[in-house]
């Protein structure tokens, strides 16, 4: 097996369950036990209320693309993202109210729209991370 | 300064994140998290209660952090109305106590959180890295640091006001004749419409013309109190008003990225100068990229929301026109110093402010607005806002 060459998200402990989660095939996504506020990136805290007591909850992993842009060239990041040129980065807006930045996989970059529904698909990068990315919802 | 008090504190137990004596090895962003959860414990404050004022933060033992006061109001969801960070080493609680008591005496904000934390002996545990939401939700997929986020930032624009490529062409050409009358400035060659739209596309639908370009250089400023002011200069120019704001919407996971904080920003510094953007003579907008100078001359009051792109069109942008934009070339053709780079429109400002703008020198141009971005926020635009009015006498 090759290597994966890409950068890849660093495993800490506030970030381990949401890889094992991802490893599984499910996406996860922060919650606060508190004041119930739900967010997206992973922080040590709740960004609503300060609290630290924050929880992990699965979600359905569906959602639509609020933007994206096609990479053309790569500047300021790895050179293994050459030869996927063009591909598309988007910010996924999940059903359950937090946006992500992903990839929208499975569709040719220019068939890609604002809007468009979207579900989670993962990527197997290394024995540890799964990426979750975005495929076009099946209707 | 005796209207300015210590209202509350708080100290988190301390680790040599000795973990085989069962001492916790947390990181910097962890110890922040933390005091700020006992502040608000201790003072039995809300969160919400911190929105508008001010906070200051210091810089950590990790040489990565350039944008470390935008990362640390991100992750905790703070959003002030004033933001400081001290690099002063053993005296940044000081450094920030004293600027603090200034703002607060100046009656800019009422409260002022100075928050400070590190982690010096978990620089190599995992997650102490800054930058974290950079390095673990954006690069793993691919994007190109700010491109590619105002790459998203232009196409939902364009979707959501009908904004066309020709619009943003017009700002990189104007600015560029600006360029063409600056003796200082780095791209200089006039460019046509055909230009633009032929330059190649970075990442879609953002093209090289929509970006500032990186150069050497340095500035400097200097402020007087005006009486003492008068013996170095008979053209001082006043600090007419001013307004900032940090990481706006901190709570809000799905913000609207057509929007800038600078609408509050500029409300603020229209409000101190007492004037309206119809009394502008010019404008000086952040042009790190075309789109964020469309978005701000909407928040900056020219014209309504998601009006830009129309306004453009029938506005004469340039140094003889309605309103003169980035007189100088800004920073997509006079050149981006790195971090300096937003001197470049106070000093063009005081320049044309003087009468010394030479040949692209505004008819009496005795008063504008100036802008200033900073730090590129997680899933929306930038963190740091600010709007400043100057005038002459």
């Amino acid at each position: 097996m090759t290597g994966y060459a890409k950068p890849l998200p660093e495993i800490t402990d506030l970030t381990k369950p949401l890889w094992e989660a991802s490893k599984r095939g499910e996406l996860v996504i922060q919650k606060c036990k508190k004041c119930s506020h739900m967010q997206w990136y992973p922080r040590h805290s709740c960004v609503n209320c300060a609290s630290r007591e924050m929880e992990w909850i699965k979600v359905s992993g569906k959602g639509r693309v609020y933007s994206f842009t096609i990479a053309r060239q790569v500047i300021g990041n790895s050179p293994e993202f050459q030869k996927d040129i063009p591909f598309v980065v988007a910010e996924i807006d999940l059903e359950e109210g937090v946006r992500l930045y992903s990839n929208v996989v499975g569709v040719n970059p220019d068939d890609v729209k604002i809007g468009m529904q979207v579900e989670v698909t993962f990527e197997e990068c290394t024995p540890e991370i799964s990426l979750p990315k975005f495929k076009p919802a099946k209707t | 300064m005796k209207d300015v008090v210590i209202s509350g504190y708080s100290e988190t137990p301390f680790s040599r994140a000795r973990v085989d004596k069962g001492e916790p090895r947390l990181t910097a962003e962890e110890y922040y998290a933390w005091a700020l959860e006992l502040l608000l414990q201790n003072t039995g404050l809300e969160k919400k209660d911190l929105k508008g004022q001010g906070v200051g933060v210091i810089g950590s033992e990790w040489p990565h952090s350039e944008i470390w006061s935008a990362e640390v109001v991100q992750n905790l969801g703070l959003e002030p109305k004033f933001l400081v960070r001290a690099d002063h080493g053993g005296a940044n609680a000081a450094a920030l106590l004293v600027q603090g008591a200034f703002a607060i005496h100046a009656g800019f904000v009422e409260h002022f959180l100075l928050i400070g934390a590190d982690a010096p002996l978990s620089i190599t545990a995992p997650g102490s890295r800054t930058w974290r939401y950079e390095e673990d939700y954006m690069k793993p997929f691919g994007t190109m640091g700010p491109n590619s986020m105002i790459a998203m930032v232009m196409r939902r624009y364009m979707h959501q006001h009908n904004a066309k490529p020709e619009h943003f062409g017009k700002i990189s050409i104007t600015q560029r004749q600006h360029a063409s009358l600056n003796p200082n400035a780095y791209l200089k060659k006039p460019l046509t419409m055909e230009e633009y739209l032929n330059s190649r596309l970075i990442s879609d639908p953002l093209r090289l013309l929509d970006i500032c370009i990186w150069v050497n250089g340095g500035f400097a400023l200097l402020l007087s109190r005006r009486d003492r002011a008068k013996e170095i200069t008979d053209k001082p120019v006043s600090i007419l008003g001013f307004g900032e704001w940090h990481n706006p919407e901190a709570e809000n996971q799905l913000k609207d990225i057509t929007t800038t904080g600078i609408k509050i920003a500029a409300e603020q510094a229209y409000k101190m100068a007492g004037k309206r953007p119809s009394d502008m003579k010019f404008f000086q907008p952040y042009d790190d990229y075309t789109v964020a100078v469309l978005m701000q001359l909407e928040e900056a009051g020219f014209c309504s929301k998601g009006e830009g792109g129309r306004f453009i069109e029938q506005t004469d942008i340039s140094h003889r026109g309605d309103l003169p934009v980035n007189t100088s070339g800004g920073q997509l053709s006079a050149g981006q110093a790195g971090m300096a780079g937003g001197f470049l429109h106070i000093v063009e400002a005081v320049r044309q402010i003087r009468g010394e703008a030479g040949e692209r020198q505004v008819k009496d141009a005795n008063i504008g607005l100036v802008t200033a971005l900073g730090g590129l926020a997680f899933g929306g635009t930038f963190i740091h806002n600010y709007a400043i009015i100057l005038g002459g006498e």
